[in-house]
């Protein structure tokens, strides 16, 4: 849930006066999208990401001989020349939930992260994000999902881990989402076990209902029509 | 007709009961009973060829699974420990000596096969192996049946192409992590969708890797279809794929448990259906692999209709309808 347990903390970093052919170089050989920019005392003055680098480059339209002269040009310009000036930061005591809105809202791929000195500490791209909520969801270990249609009152969510607890299964995580159904929502527990038989039969038995994805599908669109636009 | 009746074997063992799981786990020696008695009323059994059962020799094993492993399981078992790495892995003081036996018939029915003996054959084993990994036991797995059978094949029968089926509605993480790098075991499952289902893997993204690349092949089914979703994935996926493979012999990972009554999974396989994938599998090994199919019990948790569901297959197996 904190930026700093989940933000790459193994920085590939270039200064001011890198030449663009070894950016470009290292982003390929790390596979990455974003280089921070930082200058002598450590300070971070600017990131080039790889839209940067590619609007920095000749057309793919011109013939393989012009290419390759105004490729050789472009290289031995510096990253100060095309990177962004002054990015948008976050710092070490983000949330991951700050980081999601705020990248949804500012639509950047990555954020460098900094101390309040404005060191550089890590950075977090779109790639962390999406491995967090894997984590978050708790798929990287074996285990069953349920899916539960709950009435929406009070004590329901409760009903349900009991049930799991007392099978004595250890919960991967627990979502629970809306659904069309303004009565009802739906819970998602992961359970970290092959054994599912006897908690679905107790979960039945306690009027909780099991659906799959195909009525959950079907459910929607007939309340919904558009959805099969 | 008589003369299309074929020599199925049968591997099972009382001593398979031996292994007890705790008393509400559903992967209890229960199973078998049902299963025996099943065949024994309707008087398949009598048809059937039996095969005994010897303690595997422990270097088949180990060319699956790790030594270090072998030991934690063994020691687990004589220190009287409830389970081994997750509480799904059941064990008792015999769990370890049981799951060499399950082996050793499975070698048996293998041996049988290849001689001649016999055409086919069922074995009810437990405990099941899909699922066990080369260092570690999971899903109520511990030794993996299955693939120390495909590398006894290879290695003491010098088969090249082996073709794994696997019809449990888990995914057989074990077996296909085991093969992924290898060109000669094709290894093809279809099972509950990984996003609802344990253990988690066989999305139809997973494909092999390196030079087994094209050798995994998953059909994951959503929760809530049947039949027509499991035929079509099926003619769709396995029969093309087989007919290019061309597998000499086929071993099944014979699990009951996608059927509609089934708990442990939301797919809502029917009786018929169950049958309708023993009769593709048995006119592709009629094909290619001269009739050669060594089918090893995994899942199946719902008692009279486990017993019913290996009985159709077996059935279907001898020839005779």
């Amino acid at each position: 849930m904190f930026v700093c347990e989940r933000m790459a903390k193994k920085l590939i970093t270039v200064q001011p006066d890198t030449k663009l052919s070894d950016v470009s170089q290292l982003m390929t050989q790390h596979n990455i999208r974003h280089l921070p920019v930082v200058n002598g005392e450590g300070l971070l003055v600017g990131i080039v990401s790889d839209r940067d680098m590619r609007s920095a480059l000749p057309s793919s339209l011109l013939g393989k001989e012009a290419y390759e002269r105004a490729l050789e040009r472009v290289m031995t310009h510096r990253a100060e020349e095309i990177m962004t000036i002054n990015p948008l930061t976050i710092s070490v005591y983000y949330t991951i939930q700050d980081t999601l809105l705020m990248m949804r809202q500012k639509r950047v791929g990555a954020f460098p992260v900094i101390d309040e000195n404005g060191y550089l500490k890590g950075i977090l791209s779109t790639r962390d994000l999406l491995s967090s909520l894997a984590n978050v969801m708790g798929i990287g270990e074996p285990g069953t999902l349920l899916c539960i249609l709950a009435r929406e009152e009070r004590g329901q969510l409760k009903k349900i881990v009991d049930i799991v607890t007392e099978e004595k299964i250890l919960l991967g995580s627990v979502l629970v989402s809306r659904t069309w159904d303004v009565n009802k929502k739906a819970v998602f527990p992961y359970l970290l076990t092959n054994n599912v038989a006897r908690v679905k039969q107790r979960l039945l038995d306690a009027d909780f209902q099991l659906f799959d994805p195909m009525q959950w599908y079907l459910d929607n669109v007939s309340k919904n029509p558009h959805l099969l636009l | 007709m008589a003369g299309d009746m074929k020599k199925t074997g049968f591997v099972y063992d009382e001593r398979f009961l031996q292994h007890v799981t705790f008393s509400t786990h559903p992967e209890s020696p229960g199973r078998l009973r049902v299963i025996v008695e099943g065949l024994a009323a309707s008087g398949l059994l009598q048809k059937l060829i039996p095969i005994e059962v010897r303690r595997a020799d422990q270097r088949w094993i180990e060319m699956v699974h790790n030594i270090r492993y072998m030991m934690r399981l063994e020691e687990a078992c004589i220190m009287g420990m409830p389970d081994i790495d997750h509480q799904d892995n059941s064990i008792c003081r015999d769990t370890y000596d049981i799951a060499f036996l399950a082996v050793g018939g499975v070698l048996n029915a293998i041996d049988a096969v290849m001689t001649g003996d016999i055409d086919n054959a069922f074995c009810a084993v437990r405990p099941p192996g899909h699922h066990a990994e080369v260092d570690r036991a999971m899903g109520f797995c511990y030794f993996n049946n299955v693939a120390i059978g495909a590398k006894y094949l290879k290695k003491r029968w010098g088969v090249q192409r082996i073709g794994i089926i696997d019809f449990d509605v888990h995914h057989g993480n074990g077996t296909q992590h085991i093969f992924e790098q290898d060109p000669t075991v094709f290894y093809y499952s279809i099972h509950e969708h990984p996003s609802f289902a344990y253990p988690g893997t066989g999305r139809e993204f997973e494909t092999g890797i390196g030079e087994g690349l094209g050798y995994t092949l998953n059909s994951p089914i959503l929760p809530g279809r049947g039949d027509d979703e499991y035929k079509k994935m099926i003619m769709q996926d396995l029969v093309p794929a087989f007919k290019k493979f061309q597998p000499e012999v086929i071993l099944l990972s014979a699990g009951f448990d996608a059927h509609v009554t089934d708990l442990m999974s939301g797919t809502n396989l029917s009786t018929e259906g169950y049958d309708f994938i023993t009769e593709v599998i048995l006119n592709l090994a009629n094909k290619f692999a001269g009739g050669r199919v060594i089918s090893v019990l995994e899942g199946g948790y719902n008692y009279p209709v486990l017993a019913l569901l290996v009985e159709n297959h077996i059935r279907m197996m001898t020839g005779v309808r």
